[in-house]
């Protein structure tokens, strides 16, 4: 009988049934003093607990299948096995068959800056990004800034611009201005160089927030693990683990940021979003249909409901910044400024950054 | 235990007499007393398997400790540290110079107990911040390497998981390998476990020193985690929605830590993550969610599937979408593969998970690879383990960058 099997328990559970009866039964019988009578006590209760016992272990090592046979319990450990590669396979599913480059690059102008030679400005790239675990493909843009191209140059934080108006001019997130804004910037000595990648808040069908929506696109998976990747594969960045990732984002793209920096600390370690409560993402729900996930989707839950996360947030502009503004604890930081007049708005958003990723080495 | 369990089957032999009638009433007494001294004996019995075999490693851990999920997290600051040593002076380090271990040539079936950290003192050598070794210590550390026990803070998640350990190689404490940063496996236990269980019974660090000092295997860094972050609940390595993120816990928080605190690599190619059972199922499931923290896992008698059942709770927020993702199989057959190499291992008599496991080789796909260790006959035991563990760990080898010993000038070869 093996050592599962279901016979085995059934006559081990008749054995301890017929002990038990026959102990109440023959209880009168075994009542003598004596020494027999007591050993015999002692023996007729043992096989009941045995039995009990034998049964027991049956019934949790067949649900659980510690043993398989009885070779497998008493002894015949031997034997063993090769390490077989499995067989490549041949019938390729639809999705990720296709190996596309991390970064195809589509085109680069120099970015001019105001009363300076034209190689002061740096360049701005136009690019497609593919990011392998996510399989997400999305257009952007890559502002290096001048002097990338030396060899000297060390490997440069990284911000990471998050907007709906990236190939709108006349918008202070438009691709080119913001280029400008941290080419003068630079150019200005008011901040270290950095490398800028503007990407569209909208990486999927829908703007679902930068989230991972179960059965949907991952685009969390996207930005936390495919961008360093590809960022990594193709420019002399800093990684993320220095702590000198940014990112930034107009309107259409604050919750995603925001979102990133909250959830995904090891990546960001500051944010700088428009004023805002943050309690949902933007567009349709991608909750999966879970009121938990939904919850979870409530940045402001994240702040009461995690630890604080070692990042900078910074609201740019007027506007309400409750409850972040209030609640934020060391070693998460939270503040606001306003915004510059004209057209490069961004300019002191990109010095706080500068500052927040490149710390000064004496504080005064 | 023992002793109120052989008390009670003493006082029924010894009252015997005394419920000799046969009327009903005295029929029940007779079966009452019976039934207590089972239920005795059943309970002194489960205590010595459970201390055996490590299930549980305390009331809390079997029963909850009736607190808060860890997820709710204080207002006081997480300690400054990721990882405090809780414990360095644990008995002889297994797998030592040679085997076996100590006098009696068996390890405690339990974590032994251990002293605190020591203070440090001066001109002594760093192991880990906190801890200090002198000059006997360092000497046996330099033969045998050292096993720590670890409390390990998630910064991200808040979680706090204790009683997991650190196995340093004897290299680790060599002056040639005093600037060589170090591959890291992170090995995960079943459910549920103890975590001591890795060193007890799956044999981890001493099959290591035993490979390294034959030759066939590179020295690395194991950490040693309960794959359960918050027992008695098995939490499969998932970021619960409104609960614990465990997984986040086992994929950066635990990496960071580990970076920080010891003297280790920290690029994808020099981490991997090991586990059986559930911890399989974890181990498969981190290097494929997070391909670029670890570069390749081994999943022993591993499971592909998300689980939910009685122990687990609910993991997934009652999403189904979010459970599939989850879900092995059903992301090698809906999401882009991950480029990682994953060792599964199984038996083809005695597994039950046999045909899930072939089943989820057969899905993988390019840029991700699968191999895998049959063994004939073994059940879901660390018996069955122990032997897939060598060649486990020597293919681990094949894919870890080598702790690397500064450039030796290369002595100049005379015509």
């Amino acid at each position: 009988m093996g050592l599962t099997s279901p016979a085995l328990m059934a006559v081990v559970a008749v054995v301890g049934a017929a002990a038990l009866a026959a102990i109440l039964w023959y209880w009168p019988k075994l009542a003598g003093g004596g020494v027999v009578p007591v050993l015999a006590r002692i023996a007729a209760l043992g096989v009941l607990q045995l039995s009990v016992l034998v049964l027991i272990f049956l019934i949790v090592n067949s649900s659980a299948e510690f043993y398989s046979s009885w070779s497998d319990l008493f002894g015949d450990q031997s034997g063993g096995g090769a390490i077989v590669a499995g067989q490549a396979n041949a019938g390729q599913s639809p999705i990720g068959s296709r190996s596309l480059a991390p970064v195809t690059l589509l085109g680069s102008s120099a970015v001019a800056v105001p009363d300076r030679p034209s190689e002061a400005g740096g360049h701005l790239q136009t690019v497609r990004l593919y990011g392998q675990l996510s399989g997400i493909s999305v257009p952007g843009y890559v502002y290096l800034p001048p002097g990338y191209a030396a060899a000297s140059q060390a490997a440069l934080p990284v911000t990471v611009v998050v907007s709906g108006e990236l190939d709108d001019p006349s918008s202070s997130y438009g691709a080119g201005v913001l280029a400008g804004a941290v080419a003068s910037q630079i150019a200005a000595h008011r901040i270290a160089p950095m490398i800028v990648v503007m990407l569209p808040a909208q990486v999927g069908r829908h703007d679902e927030g930068c989230l991972n929506v179960p059965g949907g696109s991952q685009a969390d998976l996207f930005f936390t693990q495919d961008l360093p990747q590809i960022i990594d594969s193709d420019y002399r960045a800093t990684p993320p683990a220095t702590r000198r990732w940014a990112v930034v984002a107009d309107s259409s793209g604050g919750y995603c940021a925001l979102q990133l920096a909250m959830t995904s600390s090891q990546t960001f370690a500051a944010a700088a979003v428009p004023p805002g409560s943050y309690t949902a993402p933007p567009g349709p729900a991608v909750s999966g249909g879970s009121p938990q996930i939904r919850a979870q989707d409530d940045l402001s839950w994240l702040l009461t409901h995690q630890p604080m996360q070692p990042i900078s947030v910074l609201f740019t502009g007027a506007g309400p910044g409750q409850p972040f503004l209030s609640d934020a604890r060391p070693p998460m930081r939270a503040g606001q400024i306003g915004l510059a007049p004209g057209k490069w708005q961004l300019s002191r958003v990109f010095d706080w950054i500068g500052a927040t990723l490149n710390p000064p080495a004496v504080r005064s | 235990m023992i002793a109120v369990a052989l008390g009670s089957v003493a006082a029924t032999v010894w009252l015997w007499p005394r419920f000799a009638g046969q009327r009903p009433a005295i029929m029940a007494a007779r079966l009452g007393m019976i039934a207590a001294s089972q239920l005795l004996v059943l309970a002194a019995v489960l205590a010595f398997v459970n201390g055996y075999f490590a299930f549980f490693g305390s009331w809390s851990a079997l029963f909850g400790n009736g607190g808060s999920a860890p997820v709710s997290v204080s207002a006081a600051a997480a300690p400054s540290r990721p990882i405090v040593v809780t414990g360095s002076d644990l008995g002889p380090v297994p797998g030592g110079s040679a085997l076996p271990e100590d006098s009696n040539g068996r390890l405690a079936a339990k974590p032994p107990h251990f002293h605190g950290k020591k203070a440090a003192s001066p001109g002594k050598m760093a192991v880990a911040p906190g801890l200090d070794l002198k000059g006997g210590a360092v000497a046996a550390a330099r033969k045998v390497g050292k096993i720590l026990q670890i409390t390990v803070t998630g910064e991200h998640t808040g979680i706090v998981s204790a009683a997991n350990y650190v196995y340093l190689p004897p290299q680790y404490f060599q002056p040639a390998y005093a600037h060589a940063r170090f591959p890291v496996v992170l090995a995960l236990t079943g459910y549920p476990n103890d975590t001591w269980s890795i060193v007890r019974w799956l044999d981890l660090p001493s099959t290591a020193a035993n490979l390294v000092s034959r030759g066939k295997i590179g020295p690395a860094v194991y950490v040693m985690m309960n794959v359960s972050v918050a027992l008695p609940r098995d939490t499969e390595c998932t970021n619960v929605p409104e609960g614990p993120q465990a997984q986040t816990f086992l994929e950066q928080d635990v990496p960071q830590a580990v970076e920080q605190t010891f003297r280790v690599q920290t690029g994808r190619a020099g981490w991997s993550v090991l586990g059986y059972s559930t911890g399989g199922y974890c181990a498969a499931k981190l290097a494929m969610m997070d391909p670029y923290q670890f570069s390749s896992a081994v999943s022993l008698a591993g499971y592909y599937t998300a689980l939910e059942d009685s122990t687990t709770g609910s993991l997934y927020g009652g999403s189904s979408a979010f459970r599939q993702e989850n879900n092995l199989d059903w992301r090698l057959q809906h999401l882009p593969a991950p480029p990682v190499s994953v060792l599964v291992t199984s038996s083809l008599v005695g597994e039950h998970d046999l045909a899930g496991t072939l089943a989820f080789l057969h899905l993988i796909r390019a840029p991700m690879s699968g191999y895998s260790l049959l063994v004939k006959q073994g059940g879901h035991n660390y018996g069955t383990w122990v032997r897939q563990l060598p060649q486990s760990l020597e293919w681990l080898n094949q894919r870890l960058s080598p702790a690397v010993r500064p450039a030796q000038p290369t002595p100049r070869r005379s015509p």
